[in-house]
């Protein structure tokens, strides 16, 4: 027999299952309220964006997109700027943009060009020889950039910031001549350094 | 509970109830949920420190984690809902189970569909579909079993002694008939041998499908069966009336009908068409009053007996579980929004989320029923009420780490992805550095599992001591009616139904079947409507090798393949993913976490040099990678002859393949891989181990991942 205490009056009479018995109490009103809003909040939603107009999934994204790209163009007119030459080889100079350089590239690149850059199935990229470009960080950055996917170089574009693949690309031009143990036979054009 | 109008016993008829089943059903339960707790405690660990799968191919996540989630919802789960169904539904109809042979078969039956699920997912005989991956002959054999116990519980019904049905039955009918409709309607598939099929549903069709079944396998398999199991043991534990039979009428009806149409949410932001997941959002925000309703009734009926709360740990683990029944429930319509989602999906918030259910709600209800019911059936005191109560706290502990460092782990990941700083660029472009972040937060994670495996334990021992000095003489269970027919008073309105079992469950099935047939039954016909600028060309023998063994690996446990109609998905992956990509499918492999990246538009990205060498040891690419490492790949030859066979089925199936290609299958493959060995070795001569291994398959399908579908049919937004 269930412990009813005070709320005899309320039991249902005949509802009874191996002693369970069961109360007559109201649905709560807050309870019921929060179910009608549901309710209503959906059906209004729905009408709204299958009937009424509102954007379908492809416009918002195409909305929100064409204002990324627009931050985006004003923004690589900036970064042409920035990718002279000049103003990388004064990147150069800079030891904590080496480091930064060095740790992506021991992070992504050492699988493929050798923790010296010496090169494994990569080429060297320590020797004056280069099969793309002329060895100067702007052609290092735009072959880091774009891959060479047939040969096997992955493109970083998109994969590595923009400013850590420059890092990296003057990490890479501080190599030059470092002549490291084990290094791969040249490949490519030989590139006269001053 | 006899009342105390004993007269003439003559006039009596003595039932004796089938408890044996009901031991048997909590002996199972108890050993499959310690299998399945550890099982998902390794898994667990390996995404924290991924050498713990010990290289073994059976250990890797991508097979473990499909075992751990079958284990906990069909095997733990299975089991105590089973022993809780035969128990209290003979109690509650007032006579024996139809049938000791059916019950037994019934017992088994499932157990040994349990030990076919332990041998065959390690083996990597899967299906792929989450809480379906078990391959065609299981399929029928849970089938077979589900009917066998719909048998014998709908025989019971039909000889009872008690006119009404009990709310708990209502929620047991509901879990009878949805489980089997769900499980039929996912599980059509076509053979290809003994441990490989196809579904006859392709891409979107397949994703609506399965999220319609793994959706409702949460809500008939983990939620109706468990309120039912609540609605007869919180108030015999408690000793308590219901709070309100009205709340129940409301909400078990509002809850059967709204719940069948939620699984959409699964695919928010997809490439599903808008009005399928518009419905998917509306319903789950719907459910959340109804689910609240059974909350309510639930708490309020442990209302007056909260000075047991201090006394009684039986009712702490009921109190408790109700309580996250009520989080859960509220945390699922939030996470349905669709601007909610897009932060939480594929992050491990989901997975909190999930195991607030599971572990909170499932977990914690089940241990209270289970230290009810082992004293009442074993007919003696339980060993230690001091036991049980460590139980409760320790677990209540692991729960809490559980959720709370999954939970900031899905965030701060969530918010990872999104950022995108003022140029127009992701602040964290590099996928792995947002894995880094929450990596330490997997260790706290596992140390919650700990907790919770530990209480369990104690459980377990408790259980063990308590049948170890239980009385030797066997007391059977009885029950005294009378034999004359009682008068009973029909009633009417839904008082009538409860009495009329048959109509009650008709008007169940239909009220499943609408939401059903409204959001499936349009999708089936959706690739005829399809642009025909949008070209997109079938898999070539080769890649459909690679696509066999990406679903064998479990590779979709960790990575998806749709990018979603979000901005930062679209900075990071590429162009949305369209239904037309994936119309060749089967099974979908759209994935519900990215532990790793998204490979929707992999093809291409990198050499055929770096998946190789990514594939037998990821962190030779990656330093940091938690991504097992596959190096059998490189090892086990392509199975070529299958291909023949495995061509015929998708041609079947509609796929449109020439009959010189399904023909010459692994021909066509053998030369399509000699292509890609070629150049490979071209770049490392020493190669030639590799030639024609699995890995080889393996490339040639990651690399026609996002390149398949002609330009103009993936949408014009670029990158
Ligand atoms: C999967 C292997 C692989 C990885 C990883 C890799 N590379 Fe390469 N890289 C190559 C190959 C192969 C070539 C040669 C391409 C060719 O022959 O055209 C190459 C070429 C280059 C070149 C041009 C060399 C020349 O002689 O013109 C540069 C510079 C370079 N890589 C830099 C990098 C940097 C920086 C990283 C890391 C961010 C990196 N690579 C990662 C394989 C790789
Ligand atoms: C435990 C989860 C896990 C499993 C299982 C897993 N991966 Fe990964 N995967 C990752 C993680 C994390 C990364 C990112 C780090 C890296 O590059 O290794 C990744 C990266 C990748 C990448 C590179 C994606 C990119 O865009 O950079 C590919 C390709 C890949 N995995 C393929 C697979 C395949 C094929 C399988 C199945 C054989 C698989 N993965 C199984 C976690 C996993």
């Amino acid at each position: 027999m269930s412990d009813v205490g005070q709320e005899k009056d309320k039991l249902i009479e005949d509802h009874e299952y191996d002693g369970i018995r069961e109360l007559n109490n109201p649905l709560p009103g807050w309870w019921l309220m929060t179910f009608y809003i549901t309710i209503i909040f959906s059906v209004i939603y729905f009408a709204y964006y299958q009937f009424l107009g509102g954007p379908t999934l492809d416009e918002e994204l195409a909305q929100k997109m064409s204002v990324i790209e627009s931050v985006r163009k004003e923004a690589q007119k900036e970064a042409q700027e920035e990718r002279s030459e000049n103003k990388l080889r004064a990147l150069a100079l800079n030891q904590d943009i080496i480091e930064k350089g060095r740790a992506e590239f021991v992070a992504k690149c050492i699988a493929c060009h050798g923790d010296k850059g010496q090169g494994i199935i990569g080429p060297n990229l320590t020797d004056d020889y280069w099969i793309h470009g002329n060895g100067t960080i702007s052609s290092i950055l735009t072959t880091v950039e774009e891959g060479v996917l047939d040969k096997g170089m992955p493109p970083w574009k998109g994969v590595i910031a923009p400013d850590v693949i420059q890092s990296v690309a003057v990490y890479v031009y501080s190599l030059h001549g470092s002549n490291p143990e084990g290094a791969k036979p040249p490949q490519g054009q030989k590139v006269e350094y001053e | 509970m006899a009342d105390g109008n004993q007269v003439s016993s003559k006039l009596m008829d003595k039932i004796v109830y089938d408890d044996d089943v009901v031991k048997k059903f909590l002996f199972a339960t108890i050993f499959w949920g310690a299998a399945a707790f550890l099982v998902g405690l390794l898994a667990a660990l390996e995404l924290a420190y991924w050498k713990s799968n010990l290289n073994l191919e059976w250990l890797t996540f991508g097979r473990i984690r499909p075992l751990h989630t079958n284990a906990a919802i069909f095997a733990f789960g299975g089991n105590i809902i089973f022993a809780g169904i035969y128990h209290s539904t003979q109690r509650l109809l007032k006579t024996r189970l139809y049938s000791d042979i059916l019950s037994r078969i019934h017992f088994w039956g499932w157990q040994l569909i349990i030990v076919g699920a332990l041998i065959t997912l390690p083996l990597g005989y899967s299906q792929s579909k989450e809480y379906a991956e078990l391959e065609w002959p299981l399929d029928i054999a849970i089938a077979l079993v589900w009917v066998i116990f719909a048998v014998n519980f709908f025989g019971t019904i039909a000889i009872r002694r008690i006119k009404h049905l009990y709310v708990a039955l209502w929620f047991y009918i509901a879990t009878i008939i949805t489980v089997a409709v769900l499980h039929i309607v996912n599980s059509i598939e076509i053979p290809v041998s003994l441990f490989k099929s196809y579904p006859v549903y392709a891409g979107v069709q397949d994703a609506l499908v399965q999220w319609w079944y793994g959706h409702n396998a949460v809500a008939f398999f983990l939620t109706t069966p468990f309120l039912g199991l609540m609605y007869y043991y919180v108030p015999k534990a408690a000793n308590r009336p219901i709070y309100s039979y009205k709340l129940s009428v409301i909400h078990f009806w509002s809850l059967v009908f709204l719940y069948i149409w939620a699984g959409p949410h699964h695919l928010l932001n997809s490439a599903l068409p808008d009005w399928a997941q518009t419905l998917g959002m509306v319903f789950s925000l719907m459910l959340w009053a109804p689910s609240w309703g059974g909350m309510i009734n639930g708490l309020l009926t442990l209302r007056g007996a909260w000075h047991l709360l201090r006394t009684d740990p039986i009712i702490k683990f009921l109190a408790v579980a109700v309580t996250f029944y009520g989080m859960s429930t509220f945390e699922g319509p939030l996470l349905s929004i669709k601007s909610v989602n897009s932060l939480a999906h594929y992050t491990d918030w989901i997975i909190a989320h999930v195991h607030g259910g599971t572990l909170g709600w499932n977990g914690f209800l089940t241990f209270g029923i289970i230290y009810y019911l082992v004293p009442k059936v074993w007919n003696n005191k339980i060993y230690s009420q001091r036991l049980m109560n460590n139980h409760f706290w320790v677990g209540l502990l692991g729960i809490l780490l559980y959720y709370l460092s999954m939970w900031a782990s899905g965030i701060t990941q969530g918010l990872m992805w999104m950022a995108v700083d003022g140029n127009g660029q992701l602040v964290y472009p590099d996928f792995v550095e947002t894995v880094m972040r929450i990596a330490p937060l997997y260790y706290i994670r596992f140390i919650g599992g700990v907790l919770y495996i530990v209480g369990f334990f104690l459980l377990i021992y408790n259980v063990w001591m308590t049948i170890k000095t239980a009385p030797k003489e066997e007391k059977v269970a009885s029950v005294e009616v009378s034999s004359l027919a009682e008068k009973v008073t029909i009633g009417t309105g839904h008082r009538k139904l409860e009495a009329l079992g048959a109509i009650f469950t008709v008007l169940l099935f239909i009220s499943i079947a609408v939401g059903s047939i409204i959001e499936i039954i349009p999708t089936l016909s959706i690739y005829k409507y399809l642009p025909a600028a949008s070209k997109t060309r079938p898999y070539t023998p080769l890649e459909l090798a690679g696509r066999d063994i990406y679903i064998k690996e479990g590779c979709y446990v960790c990575h998806s393949q749709m990018v979603r109609k979000l901005p930062f998905d679209v900075l990071r992956f590429g162009q949305p993913s369209t239904i037309e990509e994936s119309m060749y499918d089967r099974p979908f492999q759209w994935g519900s976490k990215r532990t790793g990246p998204d490979l929707a538009r992999v093809g291409g990205k990198y050499p055929d040099m770096w998946h190789l060498r990514h594939m037998i040891d990821p962190r030779e690419i990656t330093p940091n990678s938690i991504m097992p490492s596959y190096p059998w790949l490189a090892d086990k030859k392509i199975d070529y002859l299958s291909l023949r066979k495995k061509l015929s089925v998708m041609k079947r199936l509609g796929v449109p393949y020439d009959e010189n290609m399904v023909a010459n299958a692994d021909i066509y493959a053998g030369n399509e891989a000699e292509k890609i060995y070629e150049g490979l070795l071209g770049q490392d001569p020493s190669l030639t181990e590799i030639k024609d291994t699995e890995v080889i398959a393996i490339i040639a399908y990651l690399q026609t991942l996002g390149k398949k579908t002609s330009e103009q049919g993936v949408s014009q937004l670029k990158r």
